[in-house]
């Protein structure tokens, strides 16, 4: 059984985490857990459908803890962003990309600049940011799943992007 | 005045919370309304708008190329010795 779904599984939970450690973890911990459980396994199901099952519920566990406590919501950032009326501050407007005009997307470079941006924000921050890619689930469904409210996180949301394309604008489309 | 258009139309800060949520979940009839006028007075937050939209698509990209390199072998091993290991106990 471990030879025949360990890649499979694996694959899935490194697409779902982008970690290879923590992948491997995660596959460890369910074959554990299925083996201590393996009275539970209903014999009409597949191996592999049971494992999975196993390994979601370990990512889920995994994001929950990450995102785990309400996450505060600092007023730092909005002040670095909008005067106190709610207005951009005047070197904090967006600017003009010009983003259209070549394929930037497939651009390496600006991918390395991207997720070097990414990895500037605040752990939690980035995982909200994520994670609607990672698990291709609706807003209300991945709250559910990590516990957290959705004003708390669309406001996370916020704060991450302010602060992802200011650091893009800077980073990139001003050099 | 500036006041008064905030009220009406919502400040900067507030038209790009708006914008964000809207990426997730759904505006109530009057916050749509709402973020869609202050995006035809102001060319600031419309650009915010495409430039989060363009960074989204930039994220999903990114998430989507993702291939592993680890050795699978290695991992099999381990993990048929820590089960046989449990079943030792």
């Amino acid at each position: 059984m471990v030879s025949q779904h360990t890649e499979d599984l694996f694959n899935w939970a490194y697409h779902k985490t982008s970690s290879a450690t923590i992948a491997e973890d995660l596959v460890q911990e369910s074959f554990l857990a299925a083996a201590e459980k393996i009275d539970f396994f209903k014999a009409e199901s597949s191996a592999k459908t049971w494992l999975f099952s196993i390994l979601n519920h370990k990512i889920i566990d995994f994001y929950r803890k990450k995102v785990n406590q309400p996450i505060p919501i600092e007023s730092q950032t909005l002040s670095t962003f909008f005067d106190e009326d709610g207005s951009w501050q005047e070197t904090k407007k967006p600017k003009e990309w010009h983003e259209e005009e070549i394929n930037l997307l497939d651009d390496t470079d600006f991918q390395i600049i991207l997720k070097q941006c990414m990895d500037a924000l605040p752990e939690k921050w980035s995982t909200c940011v994520k994670l609607k890619y990672l698990s291709e689930k609706s807003g209300e469904e991945i709250c559910q799943e990590i516990g957290i409210s959705p004003t708390n996180f669309w406001q996370i949301v916020h704060r991450a992007k302010l602060k992802l394309r200011d650091c893009i604008e800077n980073n990139w489309f001003e050099n | 005045m500036k006041k008064l258009m905030h009220i009406l139309f919502l400040s900067c800060l507030k038209a790009t919370e708006l914008i964000e949520k809207n990426l997730h979940f759904k505006l109530s009839f009057r916050e749509k309304i709402q973020l869609k006028s202050h995006k035809m007075m102001c060319k600031a937050c419309t650009k915010y708008e495409k430039h989060s939209i363009f960074i989204e698509k930039g994220i999903s990209n990114i998430q989507k190329k993702k291939s592993s390199s680890t050795d699978t072998e290695k991992l099999k091993e381990s993990i048929i010795i820590k089960l046989e290991n449990l079943y030792k106990i």
